[in-house]
């Protein structure tokens, strides 16, 4: 019997190659030992928890032993979590639309609110997600998504964007940056 | 002592666990002996991570057993706590002690 594909798939990539074995092993043994006494539906969200948890320790470590594994695995989750922004704020904006009309035609501040509130809260997850590296992590990410969205309008494969939207992503840059500041003042403080 | 020779908290823990077990204890048991000892369940990456920090420190060594079936056919890396660990434990404690002495803490909070 083995364990769900995703959260293991999710910490062989934040582990570093010389310690898989033991960790994704350690997973494995318990995994199977919970599967014998509570079944399978609790050993699976057992699994879960502890992939979920382990991932922010597992970079940290893995980033102090210069893994490259380590590093894909952070950019890896760094994208799903800025496509998951990009998914959420959409989303958003689309139920904004449906209560506020302005926001359907024109882009108006509940437009910049949602979009800047989702950077700031992408920014609070990454900071929680990598603790020691939140805020850069966060603005360089905000950094790269400015340049994936400019580049191909400069290279003339997209349409150009209007100036409001253009100050919607230059905001999410400073927004995630405070997100993840918030994030780490409120943890220190706690 | 230098403020990076200080053991940490879950440091402490992991330590503890260890010392508990025995030689050879590997990660799982060792987070399986913090939960049923203290109550705190942490997640697996959690306590590689503090074992590596512990043995880049020199206060625990490491080796690397046989693959086994019940794994996954993955290797376990068993650990030991070695003699400078069983001198960190025993400072740590005498720090906590000299705390500790004089104090009652009946009462201390309202």
């Amino acid at each position: 019997m083995n364990p769900p594909i995703v959260p293991r798939a999710l910490v062989t990539a934040a582990t570093p190659p010389v310690d898989h074995d033991s960790v994704i092993g350690d997973l494995h043994e318990e995994y199977l030992d919970r599967v014998r006494s509570h079944g399978r539906t609790h050993a699976d969200s057992w699994y879960w928890s502890q992939a979920l948890r382990s991932v922010p320790a597992l970079l940290s470590y893995s980033r102090s032993r210069r893994s490259p594994g380590a590093r894909i695995g952070t950019v890896v989750i760094v994208a799903v979590l800025l496509l998951t922004m990009l998914a959420v704020n959409e989303f958003a904006a689309d139920v904004m639309c449906s209560f506020v009309r302005d926001t359907c035609t024109a882009r108006s501040w509940p437009f910049y609110l949602v979009g800047w509130t989702d950077a700031a809260v992408f920014g609070a997850v990454l900071a929680a997600i990598v603790p020691s590296q939140g805020v850069r992590l966060a603005i360089i990410s905000a950094t790269a998504l400015l340049v994936a969205i400019a580049a191909p309008i400069a290279l003339g494969f997209s349409s150009r964007l209007t100036l409001s939207t253009w100050l919607l992503v230059f905001g999410a840059i400073p927004a995630m940056g405070l997100g993840a500041a918030a994030y780490q003042i409120v943890r220190r403080r706690r | 002592m230098a403020k990076g020779e200080f053991l940490g908290e879950f440091e402490h823990i992991v330590l503890l666990s260890l010392l508990r077990l025995g030689d050879g204890a590997h990660g799982a048991l060792i987070r399986v002996e913090i939960e049923s000892v203290t109550g705190r369940s942490p997640a697996i990456g959690a306590v590689h991570a503090t074992l590596e920090r512990l043995e880049r420190k020199g206060l625990v060594a490491s080796w690397i057993g046989e693959p086994t079936a019940e794994r996954g056919g993955k290797a376990k890396r068993h650990f030991k706590i070695e003699a400078v660990g069983v001198a960190a434990l025993k400072a740590a404690r005498t720090a906590l002690d000299r705390l500790h002495a004089g104090l009652s803490l009946r009462g201390a909070v309202t």
